[in-house]
């Protein structure tokens, strides 16, 4: 552990020297430190000679003190969790990012982004395996016409983010507004920066490509002063078979119907699967003084799996929802909103009379924030969602003391209910916390939180303990820039045209 | 004695200790009445026109001596710091001019005429009348003050102490003199550029603390420099204009109008602090930089709007005002959360989302798998804390229903993804495969074999082995 400690601040400062002495003439790099300490209920994996189990009252096995037992055909006991010690874990995690600038060509520069993560003490914390991770480290070379990239990057579009060891190349035509992009790399899986071969994204041990993938795509887009348009396409390759992982390809656009008004939509389609994905349409307006707004829209939602695993072709059926949303601020210091959703599965093709699942749900949520002063303000509201498998229902609201960007403390609290379906786990949370978040400079920003969960799960059998937490962190963001840096509001430091903007 | 020796010394000894720093214990004049017939009885030297105008110390002694009188300190005070014109040492030879004698000391020092040796510092009034000024003294007109008084740049005796304690003429206590005082510094003698009565306090830094325009203000420049002019202080309230409710949203169309008006307090910077996104929009508005004012120094604040939930709320008027949004951020803000990995970072779910997220999780309010990764983030953080399959579908987590693992199918075909965050492949396949266990077929609607056989017929093979049926 101290080992890590020091290679993290040795890392750190040898980034600092290298960026201050490596002769780029501009550089920025910003560290973002988090620490938190968490603690929370541990369960305990214990097992009973099955011939010691009961059948419960719902008809399942259950030990003779009740708790709920997994018994496996062939085995001679059965096994069941219960209340185990409290729990610690600590975890640090520390963002690097460096940038740097006039390296001599103009329109080059290099990022980077990385991150240390490991555990002080008490329990390994997820996301901090390996503890060091590259997030993002290319070279880049832009012009007016013409962008590249190359190294570890990511690429956002219609289809999420797709992040890659490879290349891309954008072409542009300014004055028409339109731009071509291609690219195509070495991927990491989906919502990390790890390659699927990776062990730390296998908890369960799941089947696995046994090399990466290989990501391959390109983009086009078109905008005017009403249009925004954009085509995606992506593809993946296990390259240890040659067969796809997931190919798709998705357009979204947004027409600026008049001033105000709006509307926006897109689709994507799994040319893998052969089936539409998620798709939706929203209508948004806006007043022009800004006191009202709103949208409705219908939207799609079906789940992406890649082809490696087994789980596209168990069918997965998708939901269509219709949304709608109102903001509305009567007077300067007062904004109401409240938003709702209902959606509704389509039809699965596997109802059973044994057991029930709702193919319908709904979700509301309302707030209100009142700005007493021009650093005091008031927010609270009331959410409820009510679906297959999950609802909850709570209040919330905080009081926010704010002195401009440099100070703001705060108390915040929260009432939650939610019934869980299919599974035990109804509870009720009680949350109160604090914060406090000060910005002594633009080099330096600290932020301090507190909160303690009470939690009281509503179990019919033993293990119906209460949950109790209390959960710490602290942040830290640094930031260190070349000279040409200092003063300048942040607002100025990142303009596009910025030192921390675009390069 | 003469005149102009007695308002030598009465000038000195009156406006000069008004100047100094240290105040001596005064001398009492009107309770010597008895003993001086004259001024120059005991302010001997200014009537020569040379030497201190404050007597010996030793005069004092010839009768507070401790046996007649009481004995008595007093020390005549060092040289004073002042910015009038006025020199007793040339008024000692001033000769009647135009038939007008020279002015005598009680000229100018008498309170009220009646009683000998009732002096004041200075009579204003009776220095104001004989130079034909009619209104208070700080009242005076913009000709009469370079009379009496020099420029703050050339009373270089004076510190900024002396310069802070310049008190304030009534027209500066005006309502909205703010706005009015440019007018004032321009309204001076014909052919000046700058009001000689500004000067006589002020220099161009005390403009520069406030404007940024200075130099396109033929005004100020025309005011000789001193930094010891920052010594008075100002604050200067926002004008009536941004006392409106709607003066935020509608000041664009004023700063197109009269961007010159703006600049006046403010500097680029101002409108930068919010307008990171549209640089454009401050063209016009002089950045700050050597012979400007810092100008309005501006804090950027999140609007009204913005409130508590507002990262939830945000897509509507994200979609319908894209513009709004880019008066303040730039796409750098939107990617703090919009980025992958996004998931350790801070900010966008509300305090206490982590109790909550199971069911905004289940019906996937959004898609958490574009932040976090199911496996890695899901899957590792459930099965630390025990909530993952230890093996094949059992009654035992879900409500403890027997039945659940003949029914469940609707509610995996629904919810897969939240399956997958706790169960593996092997738990499923042992009821779920051609090659052995139930043989149970998973696929449903919109399964297309044909097309997954085609782009990936390995995925094929784990249930049906070499066997893969012909679509």
């Amino acid at each position: 552990m101290r080992t890590r400690l020091r290679c993290l601040g040795l890392a750190w400062v040898l980034l600092a020297v290298f960026a201050r002495d490596g002769g780029a003439q501009g550089y920025r790099i910003r560290i973002d430190t988090r620490a938190q300490a968490v603690s929370y209920r541990g369960v305990l994996l214990d097992s009973v000679p099955i011939a010691d189990t009961v059948t419960g009252a719902t008809g399942g096995t259950t030990t003779s003190s009740g708790f709920e037992a997994t018994c496996t055909p062939g085995v001679a006991y059965c096994t069941f969790f219960q209340p185990g010690p409290e729990e610690h874990a600590n975890p640090l995690t520390s963002t690097a990012d460096l940038t740097l600038f006039g390296l001599g060509v103009r329109g080059l520069s290099v990022r980077t982004s990385a991150r240390l993560g490991t555990a002080l003490g008490g329990d390994p914390w997820p996301g901090t395996d390996p503890p060091t991770q590259l997030l993002e480290g290319y070279a880049q070379y832009a012009r007016r016409y013409l962008t590249l990239q190359v190294g570890r990057q990511t690429v956002t579009s219609r289809l999420g983010f797709s992040t890659f060891d490879g290349g891309r190349v954008t072409v542009r035509a300014p004055s028409r507004g339109l731009e071509l992009t291609a690219y195509g790399g070495w991927g990491v899986w989906n919502g990390s920066i790890l390659p699927v071969t990776s062990a730390a994204l296998n908890p369960l041990g799941d089947y696995r490509p046994p090399e990466r993938t290989i990501t391959a795509g390109a983009g086009a887009a078109w905008t005017t002063r009403l249009l925004d348009l954009h085509w995606s396409y992506e593809r993946e390759v296990d390259p240890s078979v040659d067969y796809f992982v997931s190919e798709r390809t998705g357009i979204e656009g947004l027409l600026h119907v008049s001033r105000g008004l709006s509307l926006s939509g897109g689709a994507d389609y799994d040319l893998a699967e052969g089936w539409w994905g998620s798709a939706e349409a929203t209508l948004a307006y806006t007043t022009p003084n800004g006191r009202i707004n709103g949208s409705a829209g219908i939207r799609r939602y079906r789940p992406h799996f890649d082809l490696w695993t087994i789980w596209g072709a168990f069918a997965p059926v998708p939901y269509t929802a219709y949304d709608g949303s109102l903001t509305v601020s009567p007077t300067r210091r007062l904004q109401l909103h409240v938003d709702g959703e209902h959606y509704a599965y389509a039809t699965a093709n596997a109802e059973s009379p044994l057991v029930t699942v709702d193919t319908t749900g709904w979700r509301f949520s309302w707030d209100a924030t009142y700005t007493v002063t021009r650093r005091w303000s008031v927010d609270g509201g009331y959410r409820a969602e009510f679906g297959p498998g999950a609802s909850s229902r709570g209040f919330q609201g905080s009081v926010t003391y704010a002195a401009g960007d440099r100070v703001a403390l705060g108390i915040q609290g929260a009432t939650l209910d939610r019934p869980l379906e299919f599974r035990y786990d109804e509870s009720s949370t009680q949350m109160f916390g604090v914060f406090a978040h000060c910005q002594p400079s633009s080099r330096l920003r600290v932020e301090l939180d507190a909160s303690r969960y009470s939690e009281n799960r509503q179990r019919p059998d033993p293990a119906a303990f209460d949950w109790d937490q209390l959960r710490v962190s602290a942040r830290v963001v640094l930031m260190f820039s070349s000279g040409e840096l200092a003063g300048l509001p942040p607002a100025v430091r990142r303009m596009p045209a910025g030192p921390e903007g675009d390069p | 004695m003469s005149r102009p020796l007695v308002i030598a010394v009465g000038a000195a000894l009156v406006l000069g200790a008004g100047q100094t720093v240290a105040q001596q214990p005064r001398f009492d004049h009107e309770r010597h009445h008895l003993l001086f017939p004259t001024c120059t009885s005991c302010h001997v030297e200014p009537a020569t026109g040379a030497g201190s105008l404050y007597p010996d110390p030793a005069m004092c002694a010839s009768c507070h001596d401790g046996t007649i009188q009481p004995r008595v300190s007093w020390e005549p005070p060092g040289p004073r710091r002042t910015n009038l014109r006025f020199d007793h040492a040339l008024a000692a030879h001033m000769a009647p001019k135009n038939g007008v004698e020279p002015p005598r000391c009680v000229d100018c020092h008498e309170r009220d005429g009646t009683t000998w040796m009732a002096v004041e510092r200075v009579n204003f009034k009776n220095c104001l009348g004989c130079h034909g000024v009619k209104t208070e003294h700080l009242a005076a007109p913009d000709s009469a003050c370079s009379v009496c008084h020099f420029p703050l740049a050339q009373a270089k005796d004076l510190t900024r102490e002396d310069v802070a304690a310049f008190p304030a003429p009534p027209s500066h206590h005006e309502h909205d003199w703010a706005s009015l005082h440019g007018r004032a510094a321009r309204s001076g003698e014909a052919g000046a550029q700058v009001a000689a009565s500004c000067a006589t306090c002020h220099a161009r830094e005390f403009c520069l603390t406030c404007h940024v325009d200075a130099p396109e203000r033929p005004a100020i420049q025309a005011m000789p420099a001193d930094p010891r002019s920052t010594a008075i202080s100002v604050r200067i309230s926002a004008p009536a204009s941004h006392q409106d409710a709607t003066f935020l949203t509608r000041h664009g169309a004023a700063a197109r109008r009269a961007p010159a008006q703006c600049s006046t307090c403010h500097a680029r910077e101002s409108c930068l602090t919010c307008h990171a996104g549209t640089p454009r929009v401050a063209a016009r508005i002089p950045a700050r930089g050597p012979g400007r004012g810092v100008g309005v120094v501006l804090e950027r604040r999140p609007p009204a709007f913005h409130g508590a939930s507002f990262a939830d709320d945000h897509r509507a008027m994200a979609l319908s005002e894209p513009a709004t949004c880019g008066g303040c951020h730039v796409r750098a803000d939107c990617l703090d959360c919009h980025r992958p990995g996004a998931g350790a970072g801070t900010g966008y779910h509300p305090a206490g989302f982590l109790a909550r997220h199971p069911a905004a999780a289940y019906a996937r309010e959004t898609s958490c798998s574009e932040c976090h990764n199911t496996a890695g983030f899901c899957a590792d953080c459930h099965k630390a804390a025990g909530l993952v399959s230890t093996g094949p579908l059992r009654p035992g987590y879900h409500d403890a229903n027997g039945a659940f693992i003949v029914g469940h199918g609707q509610a995996a075909r629904q919810s897969l993804e939240t399956c997958v965050s706790c169960h593996a492949e092997r738990d499923c396949l042992t009821c779920h495969s051609a090659l052995g266990g139930r043989r149970f077929d998973p696929h449903g609607p919109g399964f297309d074999a044909a097309q997954l056989l085609r782009k990936n017929p390995q995925m094929c093979t784990v249930c049906h082995g070499t066997a893969i049926p012909t679509p």
